[in-house]
């Protein structure tokens, strides 16, 4: 869908702005400078403030996303339930670092709390969300989603 | 003692009959015959207070907004809960969506808004899936929209979706990011009550408080300020994680011991086999540490010495990693500071720095001697109190385990 008929679906009132750049987001992957501009065209307010507001998010992105990103929570419920131990064991599988951006085609990153803390310790990879991981487990679900 | 908890195993979520069946929306027809003030004056005696962690009383704040004449008024549903730790809203909104919806409605009427939002936290898909069939039912048989139950009366509700920042469970900086603006949050005052969203009244209510609600105007004030301490009443849901035997949540009244949730066979059930109790973290990331002796401290909302936040309670036992911890907290605060002011956004992200190398066994003396300056920056010169909470655990860590974390 282009960005026209996105912008169509929503009035051009302040709080669909939020809206609109995740639409973007959910449609594009990403929300480039060009598609920002649209939107504040579209809103009648500023670029910085619709690049600003999309920059803000972390569920939205200004940059395409080239790598498979793999996210570990590392949050206190987590952290109990050996999630730095899961890093670790990726850390080994992959040869990378948490954090570090050097590698061509994954990255690992810690993540917040997503409200998941029953079912820890909580990963992600790209979207897909993975419950009650375990460092024995871990290397199965890598091998297998990437 | 059941409020929130009630009726969860009868109730359908997606099925509204079964909440009506169990005396739901019967608060609502009861509150709609009633001026809105009277409706304000219980929530007051009730002793209510917020359970998003300020525990501001919600009666008082209700009362500010419904006092001003205004062109439009707004109430806002908090379910952005992002907390580590903390996941009470999200399984009040997956078991008992109306609850909230039904508490949303009357805090409408009692304050005059016409339009109520519910921010849900981004990450939350099925919760918001969830919501969004429980307010279609609803409109259906004329709950929400116009001429509440055949009255003159109109709210609308409408979900937003958060994309993913801590901070916009800060009242300020949520209805920034409803606005449309950066998820930062603003000088106070005004309060939201009197200047929030598009410069309105608004009010900004957790959702397992207005969950509170429809029990308090069907059972009446006086039954449940009875509940509990008479400064903090009610029942809270706590939530039990780390090293204790039984996981998740548990509703008690206000007052109970942090003994009790833990050991009671009935709530935590004690530690998991094997395992010795070493601290207990009270009120996520942004707790402070309960060592064995102050146990006995009473969880409640108001001056206390262990806040409650939202109600998380991070069981640790002796085999724990406490620098893993460390890393824990400095990473959530640095990823998730919002960078408005320099104190929070640099003071968080030199502390996840001390962290990493803490964590690789690469502390140099100088780093040691600049914790304390960050912590006392972020402690008493940040913008907003979410900057102070990041330095909370690390302040306790620092001084009741010193010789764990830097050896002797």
């Amino acid at each position: 869908m282009s960005i026209q008929k996105i912008l169509l679906e929503f009035e051009p009132k302040l709080e669909n702005l939020l809206r609109v750049l995740k639409e973007i987001n959910k449609q594009e992957k990403y929300i480039s400078e060009s598609d920002c501009l649209k939107v504040a065209g579209y809103f009648s307010l500023p670029l910085a403030r619709v690049f600003s507001l999309a920059s803000f998010f972390d569920l939205m992105n200004t940059r395409p996303v080239k790598k498979k990103i793999i996210r570990v929570c590392s949050g206190g419920p987590c952290t109990m339930k050996r999630s730095f131990e899961i890093i670790r064991q990726i850390e080994m599988l992959l040869k990378i670092e948490m954090g570090n951006d050097s590698h061509p085609k994954v990255k690992l990153e810690t993540m917040s709390c997503l409200g998941l803390c029953d079912q820890g310790p909580v990963m992600m990879i790209d979207e897909q969300v993975f419950e009650k991981v375990r460092p024995e487990t871990v290397d199965d679900i890598i091998l297998d989603y990437l | 003692m059941e409020i929130v908890t009630k009726n969860w195993e009868k109730i359908n979520p997606l099925d509204i009959n079964t909440y009506i069946r169990s005396g739901g929306y019967e608060a609502l027809r009861k509150v709609i015959r009633e001026t809105p003030l009277k409706v304000v004056s219980e929530i007051k005696r009730s002793g209510l207070r917020g359970r998003s962690g300020a525990g501001f009383p919600t009666g008082e704040k209700w009362e500010i907004s419904a006092k001003i004449v205004a062109d439009q008024k707004f109430i806002i549903c908090n379910l952005d809960e992002s907390e580590p730790g903390v996941y009470k809203d999200r399984i009040i909104a997956e078991k008992n969506p109306h609850q909230i919806i039904e508490g949303l409605l009357i805090g409408a009427y009692a304050i005059g808004a016409k339009r109520a939002f519910i921010y849900i936290n981004g990450h939350y898909k099925k919760p918001a899936e969830i919501l969004k069939i429980a307010l279609e039912q609803a409109r259906e048989k004329e709950f929400v929209g116009r001429g509440i139950m055949g009255s003159s009366i109109d709210v609308e509700i409408e979900i937003f979706s958060g994309a993913g920042a801590y901070i916009c469970g800060e009242e300020n900086a949520l209805i920034n990011s409803i606005e449309g603006k950066r998820g930062e949050p603003r000088l106070k005052p005004p309060h939201p009550p009197v200047s929030g969203l598009f410069g309105k009244p608004t009010i900004v209510n957790n959702a397992e408080t207005l969950a509170n609600v429809p029990y308090i105007i069907k059972r009446g004030a006086d039954v449940y300020s009875k509940i509990g301490p008479s400064l903090s009443p009610g029942t809270k849901l706590f939530l039990l994680e780390g090293a204790v035997k039984n996981k998740g949540i548990f509703e008690v009244p206000l007052g109970t011991t942090a003994e009790d949730l833990i050991f009671n066979s009935l709530y935590g059930g004690g530690m998991e086999d094997g395992k010795e109790f070493w601290f207990a973290q009270i009120g996520g990331a942004s707790g402070r540490l309960m060592p064995r002796g102050k146990l006995d401290q009473l969880l409640i909302y108001g001056p206390s010495e262990y806040p409650i936040g939202a109600g998380s309670i991070l069981v640790v036992d002796k085999m724990a990693d406490i620098k893993d911890l460390l890393f824990s907290w400095a990473d959530f605060f640095h990823r998730e500071s919002c960078g408005k002011c320099v104190p929070c956004r640099e003071g968080t992200y030199r502390l996840w720095e001390i962290a990493k190398w803490l964590k690789n066994n690469d502390l140099k003396e100088r780093d040691r001697e600049n914790i304390e300056d960050i912590l006392w920056t972020l402690s008493n010169t940040t913008f907003c109190p979410l900057g102070n909470f990041a330095a909370v655990a690390w302040s306790d860590a620092i001084s009741m385990f010193s010789e764990e974390i830097f050896g002797k």
